[in-house]
């Protein structure tokens, strides 16, 4: 993706971010948003070096992973208000699913670290299917402690399935800080012990983000096995929106993002370009959002829907 | 005609009927495959998988190292992606170890996503004492997925059955639970070797026509009360047993239709007898047909322990032949 695309897309992410704070702050929300902003560049980025078949398992924090792989931002906020124009009929909210299968967007668990185990099994399926299709898992530094990485990372390794693990590490889990959850300073160090290259990518840098993914993708795509990325970042916003977060000391300010990896990535780009593409994703997010809050909610007959087939 | 139901075929073990629903279904449609511990090579701890390595290779009969959440998650994933796991857990008590793959992922990936998934695998689960194995390796949870919406539960115990819903489970496009009773492996039965022999899911079996007492029976607690039935009826008792054979989907009707006929109904499983599946039974008995009883349901079931690691002591937990003669002399004459 060149950097104007790529900015694109950033710009569209925190667009939703700023428009999603600014909502729920007025209105408050039916669950628990954990906001993305800040971590744009890692989803953005990671996901521009996947093809539209390729698949994700995305993790909990924001929208940026599935609206980077296609999905409208419409769908999007209409599965965060548990809309029934969303992609899941209503289900989601609280910790938000979202689903697309023609985009490969395979959607997550509740509980975090679930798409360790299940995302190796889709990496069987497309060796097994013979397709060249790579599955990308994020998750943050907390869910490395997940038993099911463990479990995940030594089988796939040894069968070489396709995957990246996209590790966003802001350096929290919830309240307790990365230092106190891991007892080496880089995630990524443990690859060595699944005998997988680790690599740390500077997560405020979305095109360096997108050069790690790259290769590591084709890495994954060739047979050679899996790949642990390990985004560092920052997490700005408290864990969910309106967090206290009384537990931190570096609490951020407000909204300013430091190293914000809008301003970074827009040093690449023509500013008339950039200004253009901000005021469309803010356009883009109004609308959406207004199409959204005019659309009803399901009705008691989507509940018993899609238990069984 | 009768409504009891016929097996025919040559005589097969349950395990063998196992291994040739999973081969028939592999050989019929390259995308179904398995994968556990030791299934390859070695055919499995119990032998159930012997000859698919050979036969598929090892793309298709995929051996783990010791990760029950890899072998159902991974399995679930795969599912979502276009292929058709089987699984298979050494025990049926590892599901445990898996639980949040098992009954939030299997049980809810395609809820949880608005239908627009689906989750076709097959999670096979070794079940029931089997002689000296112990607390941990011994139990019986199917109750545990009847109570996570999302999954079938199945449980075969005959050869014929253990093929037949095999089959359907593998060609279902539901996650499905069986659960195949260690106990029975060597019971040979006859066996259909059409390759197509399907039974269908929610459809009891009536094991023996009677019309005195309902005996709703699963697993091996089925040929036990068949036994007691049989001794019953050298005294002019008549019992009907009945072999729910899927407790998810459950075939209620029948059982009613049974119950409205006798009178009086009993339960019997080797899960422990505290909210047991015998449980719900006999709650859904009396709801349906509380005015065509005559006596209370009673319910037999594992006493409330764990499953002591000698095969003397297993043996005095759960119901046996005996257990059930004297629960239904007792019952009937109430
Ligand atoms: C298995 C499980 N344990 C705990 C939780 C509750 N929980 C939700 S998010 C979270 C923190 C995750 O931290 P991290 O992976 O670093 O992601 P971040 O929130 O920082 O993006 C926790 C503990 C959960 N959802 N699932
Ligand atoms: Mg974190």
């Amino acid at each position: 993706m060149t950097e104007l695309d790529l900015y694109r897309e950033v710009a569209r992410i925190r667009a939703l971010e700023l428009l999603l704070n600014r909502y729920i702050s007025e209105h408050g929300f039916g669950g628990f948003w954990h906001p993305g902003l800040g971590q744009e560049g890692i989803q953005a980025g990671a996901v521009a070096a996947l093809r539209n078949d390729d698949y994700l398992f995305y993790a909990h924090r924001g929208l940026g992973y599935a609206l980077a792989k296609g999905m409208s931002p419409v769908t999007l906020l209409a599965d965060l208000f548990g809309k029934t124009g969303g992609s899941v009929g209503g289900k989601g909210g609280g910790t938000v699913h979202f689903v697309d299968p023609e985009r490969g967007v395979l959607g997550q668990g509740g509980t975090v670290g679930s798409s360790f185990v299940l995302g190796a099994g889709a990496g069987i399926s497309a060796q097994m299917l013979g397709t060249d299709r790579v599955v990308a898992i994020f998750f943050g530094d907390g869910s490395s402690a997940r038993g099911t990485w463990h479990e995940a990372a030594l089988t796939a390794s040894v069968w070489k399935l396709p995957l990246v693990w996209v590790c966003e590490n802001n350096g929290w889990a919830i309240s307790v800080p990365i230092g106190e959850q891991s007892p080496t300073e880089n995630i990524a160090d443990r690859a060595a012990a699944y005998g997988v290259p680790g690599v740390i990518v500077d997560g405020q840098d979305t095109l360096a983000v997108q050069a790690a993914m790259t290769e590591a993708v084709a890495r994954a795509r060739a047979g050679e096995g899996p790949t642990l990325i390990e985004a560092k970042t920052l997490r700005v916003r408290g864990h969910f929106e309106g967090d206290k977060q009384s537990y931190r000391e570096d609490v951020v300010d407000g909204l300013d993002v430091p190293r914000d990896p809008l301003k970074l990535l827009r040093e690449q780009v023509p500013a008339e370009d950039a200004d253009r593409l901000e005021v469309e994703a803010k356009a883009e997010a109004e609308a959406a959002l207004e199409e959204v809050l005019a659309m009803p909610t399901g009705d008691a007959s989507v509940i018993t829907e899609g238990v069984w087939v | 005609m009768s409504p009891v139901t016929v097996e025919s075929g040559e005589p097969l073990g349950y395990a063998r009927a196992i291994n040739a629903a999973l081969m028939e279904e592999m050989r019929r449609d390259e995308k179904v495959w398995m994968l556990g511990q030791d299934v390859g090579k070695m055919g499995g701890v119990f032998g159930v998988t012997r000859g698919a390595f050979d036969e598929f290779g090892p793309g298709r009969v995929r051996d783990t190292t010791l990760n029950e959440t890899f072998i159902v998650g991974a399995a679930v994933g795969a599912a979502l992606t276009g292929t058709i796991p089987v699984a298979e857990l050494q025990f049926a008590d590892f599901m445990m170890i898996a639980g949040d793959e098992v009954f939030h992922k299997m049980a809810k990936w395609r809820y949880m996503h608005g239908g627009k998934l689906s989750v076709p695998m097959v999670l096979r689960l070794p079940t029931g004492v089997i002689g000296g194995v112990g607390a941990e390796h011994s139990q019986s949870l199917e109750a545990l997925g009847m109570h996570f919406p999302g999954l079938k539960v199945v449980l075969p115990a005959t050869p014929a059955d253990a093929k037949g819903l095999l089959k359907t489970a593998i060609r279902d496009p539901n996650p499905v639970l069986y659960f195949e009773h260690k106990g029975m492996y060597r019971m040979k039965g006859p066996v259909p070797d059409d390759p197509d022999f399907l039974v269908p899911f929610g459809e009891a079996a009536i094991r023996r026509e009677g019309g005195q007492m309902t005996v709703v029976a699963t697993g091996l607690m089925v040929p036990r009360a068949l036994e007691a039935a049989e001794r019953l009826a050298a005294d002019g008792i008549e019992l009907e047993v009945i072999d729910p054979r899927t407790l998810v989907p459950l075939d209620m009707e029948t059982i009613i239709a049974s119950v409205e006929k006798t009178g009086r109904a009993l339960v019997v499983h080797e899960a422990v007898r505290t909210a047991g599946p015998g449980a719900e039974i006999a709650a859904r008995i009396q709801e349906a047909a509380f005015f065509a009883l005559d006596a209370p349901v009673w319910r037999l079931g594992a006493l409330d322990t764990p499953i002591p690691q000698s095969p003397d002591l297993e043996q005095l937990v759960i119901p046996s032949t005996d257990d059930i003669e004297a629960a239904a002399r007792e019952l009937l004459a109430l």
